[in-house]
């Protein structure tokens, strides 16, 4: 009997390419849907070995723009070819201006559980500045229609430290968002990625320079609010009411094994780390040819690095990590960590602080082992 | 070989005029390699010569000449290094030679260094050739360079050769020149030897290499020798000359030129501008008396990673194999860690230095605010020298400080005068002459251009005394120095402290009235350039126990990956190893993580 993994496919056809992102999406290339179906649906038969699955994410690009049919062809395959639990946590992404009452209400018998809708922002100028392709309203409106649909579980994406966001803008998308109760709320930093849009123009001086200090304020601000609206944070970036935790995500959190299949899929199975080939065309082509697309990324994880990532990614749980497990190898970066206030100690667990969340990086690299995964 | 068909000659001229390509030309002509042969500058052998187009080491090279007259003669061209840090050992190249080429770029006339080569010639007795060079440019004014080489030297227009050492043209008339007008040596064969090292270098098989040029005597291979200067005892285990690879030879004669190998180990035991003897029976007296060369500048130099100092060590001593001018000694900073101080000829000779060691041997390295050598003397009139301003005495010690000062001239357009006299008054400068060259024809916006002579502290010219000469005359300004003597000076030592550690890398030794400007400046530039910490950090530039200028950098307060697109855990990995790896190209100082570009931010505050 094989271990519990997680499994996460990728669906990355966009309408329109966000000003920010920098991820493996393509614009315009909807016309392929039903070719890269095909191959998925061929992946998922090849990779899987009746392993059982806790949790299936559906995370783009953008899921929803395939219709209700087409995933629940996905879903089927996967059913058949893993042993997925009645319980499962089934994930879909979804951006507000691609869904109606009929789509949601369609994957909502497939058994899609949890609905994770891109809203972003609750204000319209922040929206164009992102280039996303909905508006404040259809976001408010989505998550009604889905409540109505009958999805009890709902997760908003947020994103502060945007260029012109004041605290006041932030803390009125974030009223906003509180409002309707959603069980789940994940708030990022806008990184800005070089090549993109959004960068360009911040470059040019079109658009003002990100203050790192007002985005801390910020974070800070929500981690308030959302304190005070009964939210768990749990993780750096997420909040949930009390037992609706991102099962999924977790999986990550953890380091525990999972396989990612569809374009640029990323997988953790057995010590070794790999990717599919970033390139839409080239994943397409393999399976063409009936053959598993290349790889962009194939490494070994060595015991060390291993213990390193477990670690690393621990900490971004509000859980922590035992101090057992690190206090001996790492034991004067903990010191040195909570000197500077950065983490504390109790109950056994090392955490990281109010300000260690913020500076995470600062704490995590100083983990990294010297020696490195071996990267074929 | 009859001793009246041979030639000895450098070429002079001022950075970038030409020379390198004229002795490549010279190479060429005369058939010692053939044009496919050739790589451009074929006496520059170290990639960073080639690339700042300058020659720090002086070469030699032998090529068989016939001339108009049936003759064939043998010409030994001796490069020399074309700046002022290596005045040294130009002035030893000049002395092994009888003439000397004075290249002047058609473009852009008489620079200062061209002056500075001229007049070291002349005490050296040489036969010079000018030379106008470049006349294939379009902006090339030989007229006026004519008039100016006829006024400031006193060659007429009929005595001056126009050619272009790029395209060859006015090259072959050039060859008869030095066969008419360059002496040939008249050293005596059967007197004692003396031979004159102008160059050396250090071969992994064969120990030190001296260049040689025999006066009088000769060497066979197996001569037992003796250094008349420094007195070391050695065997010339080798005997030849350059075209421009080594070539044995049977011996070396009196007027000759070329090589000998001394299997010495130690470069600074075989010195430039020593006189070769033989060991019994030799020379009375020198050809030239033996001055070694003084470093003028001093750096401390350090790695950025502290376990690389072994490595530092063995990087400097290599470099020094095959620089006998430079300088180091260990030292050890509370901050940076073990390092050496090290004395440099001048800037650029530091320069070279550090991007030697950075290349060839892949350190990264922190070089200090350099400094000269002052000689302080102190309560009970003891002088102490002081080549770091951190060991420069508490102020209430000293009775008197001494500095190194110079003569400086620059050539400019007069149209920059105001600009750079302004500049050159404000580092220090008393004013000495003026004196114009050629003659005014009117018709050129820059006007005519000047010689203007100051005296300055050599302290002033170590930071952006160059920088602001070249931007205060658009890059038309050259400059030369030499060395006048020590004078006394009004000078504080001026503190700077990162998270209240004092940072004696940044310490600066300079006039009181500038303490504050200064100060403040360097404050403004580490806020500017060091990187926000997890706390806060003070920066204070202080004199003594008095505080300045002052400045905080606030603690960072968000650097947070957010999101986890499925799985990419890999990614998140490598923008941590890479953030890694950038705090371990910094400087740790009282807990701040220092970049080590913020070294050379500072260095450039003047």
């Amino acid at each position: 009997m094989t271990a519990d993994i997680a499994l996460y496919i990728h669906l990355p056809f966009c309408r329109r390419k966000c000003r920010y992102c920098s991820f493996v999406s393509y614009a315009g290339r909807e016309a392929d849907v039903p070719a890269y179906l095909s191959a998925l649906i061929m992946e998922i038969a090849k990779c899987a070995g009746g392993e059982s699955v806790g949790s299936i994410y559906l995370g783009g690009g953008t899921p929803s723009l395939l219709t209700a049919v087409q995933i629940g062809e996905i879903l089927a395959t996967a059913r058949s070819c893993f042993s997925v639990s009645p319980a499962a946590e089934i994930s879909i992404e979804a951006n507000p201006g691609t869904v109606d009452e009929a789509f949601l209400r369609g994957i909502r018998e497939l058994g899609v559980n949890r609905l994770s809708l891109g809203v972003q922002s609750l204000n319209d100028d922040e929206l164009k500045l992102l280039g996303r392709i909905h508006s404040a309203a259809q976001a408010e409106e989505a998550l009604l229609l889905a409540r109505k649909s009958g999805f009890t579980n709902v997760n908003l994406d947020l994103i502060y430290g945007l260029p012109c966001q004041s605290l006041e803008d932030w803390q009125d998308t974030l009223e906003k968002a509180l409002a309707p109760a959603p069980e789940h709320l994940s708030l990022y930093a806008l990184s800005l990625e070089p090549g993109t849009p959004l960068w360009q123009d911040i470059l040019a001086k079109r658009v003002p320079a990100i203050d790192p200090d007002l985005a801390a304020d910020q974070y800070e601000l929500a981690e308030d609010l959302l304190a005070e609206g009964g939210y768990r944070h749990y993780e750096i970036s997420n909040w949930a009411r009390p037992g609706f935790e991102c099962r999924h995500n977790l999986v990550y959190w953890y380091n525990k094994p999972y396989l990612g299949v569809g374009v640029a899929a990323h997988s953790s199975l057995d010590g070794r780390r790999y990717a599919n080939t970033s390139n839409l065309d080239d994943y397409l082509a393999a399976f063409f040819r009936g053959v598993l697309p290349e790889k962009a990324l194939e490494e070994t994880i060595s015991p060390g690095l291993r213990l390193a990532e477990t670690v690393i990614l621990g900490l971004r749980l509000d859980s922590g990590v035992a101090a057992d497990d690190i206090s001996d190898r790492y034991h004067q970066i903990v010191l040195e960590m909570m000197e500077l206030g950065l983490m504390e100690s109790s109950d056994g667990f090392i955490r990281l602080t109010r300000r260690g969340r913020l500076l995470s990086n600062e704490v995590f690299w100083r983990f990294l082992p010297e020696e490195q995964g071996v990267v074929k | 070989m009859d001793q009246s068909l041979i030639r000895n000659f450098c070429i002079i001229a001022h950075i970038d005029h030409g020379k390198s390509t004229l002795a490549d030309r010279l190479i060429e002509l005369t058939g010692v390699l053939r044009h496919e042969e050739m790589s451009e500058q074929v006496l520059d052998n170290l990639e960073l010569e080639r690339e700042r187009g300058i020659t720090i080491k002086a070469k030699a090279v032998r090529m068989n000449y016939p001339a108009k007259d049936g003759k064939t003669y043998r010409l030994n061209l001796i490069d020399t290094p074309g700046h002022v840090d290596f005045s040294y050992e130009v002035s030893r190249t000049l002395a092994a030679c009888e003439g000397a080429i004075l290249v002047v770029d058609a473009t852009q006339g008489i620079q200062a260094q061209t002056l500075a080569n001229y007049y070291l010639a002349m005490e050296n007795n040489l036969e010079v050739i000018p030379v106008i060079n470049k006349i294939d440019l379009p902006a090339s004014e030989p007229d006026r360079v004519l008039e100016e080489i006829d006024s400031v030297f006193g060659y007429k227009p009929e005595d001056v050769l126009l050619i272009s050492a790029k395209t060859g043209q006015g090259v072959p008339p050039l060859l008869e020149e030095i066969i008419h007008r360059v002496p040939a040596p008249k050293g005596d064969r059967g007197r004692p030897l003396r031979a004159l090292i102008f160059d050396s270098h250090y071969d992994d098989y064969k120990g030190v290499i001296a260049y040689l040029r025999v006066m009088d005597g000769g060497i066979v291979k197996g001569d037992a020798l003796r250094l008349m200067g420094q007195g070391t005892e050695l065997e010339a285990l080798e005997v030849g000359y350059f075209t421009p690879g080594p070539i044995p030879a049977a011996e070396l004669a009196a007027g000759d030129v070329g090589y000998i190998a001394t299997g010495l180990k130690n470069i600074g035991d075989c010195r430039v501008g020593d006189t070769v003897t033989s060991l019994t029976d030799g020379a009375a007296a020198p050809m030239v008396s033996y001055i070694p060369p003084k470093p003028m500048v001093f750096a401390g130099i350090y790695s950025t990673q502290g376990e690389e100092y072994s490595e530092l060590r063995e990087a400097i001593e290599k470099l020094r194999l095959n620089d006998a001018s430079l300088t180091y000694e260990p030292e050890y900073s509370p901050v940076l860690g073990h390092g050496f101080r090290c004395g440099f000829l001048g800037l650029l000779h530091m320069d070279i230095v550090r991007e030697r060691l950075e290349r060839e041997f892949q350190l990264s390295l922190i070089v200090t605010v350099p400094a000269v050598r002052f000689i302080v003397t102190v309560d009970g009139d003891r002088q102490v020298t002081v080549v770091n301003p951190s060991d420069f005495p508490p102020p209430a010690t000293i009775v008197k400080i001494e500095e190194p000062w110079v003569k400086i001239s620059i050539i400019t357009p007069s149209v920059f005068i105001g600009g750079l006299m302004e500049f050159v008054i404000a580092a220090g400068g008393i004013y000495k002459r003026t004196e114009y060259l050629g003659q005014y024809r009117g018709g050129s916006e820059l006007g005519q251009r000047v010689l203007l002579e100051y005296e300055v502290p050599l302290r002033s010219m170590l930071t952006m005394f160059y920088d602001n000469l070249k931007s205060r005359s658009r890059g038309y300004a050259s400059l030369d120095y030499e060395l006048i003597g020590y004078r006394e000076a009004r000078l504080v030592k001026l503190d700077v402290l990162i998270n209240n550690v004092t940072v004696d890398a940044f310490s600066r030794i300079i006039p009181p009235d500038q303490a504050q400007v200064v100060g403040k400046a360097v404050v403004d530039k580490l806020k500017e350039t060091i990187p926000r910490q997890l706390f806060k950090v003070p920066i204070q530039a202080a004199v003594g126990s008095r505080v300045i200028a002052r400045s905080d950098i606030s603690a960072m307060r968000k650097d947070v990956l957010a999101k986890c697109y499925g799985g990419d855990i890999t990614r998140k990995r490598k923008l941590l190893e890479k953030q890694r790896e950038g705090k371990k190209k910094m400087k740790s100082i009282g807990r701040v993580e220092v970049p080590k570009e913020v070294f050379l931010e500072v260095l450039k505050i003047g």
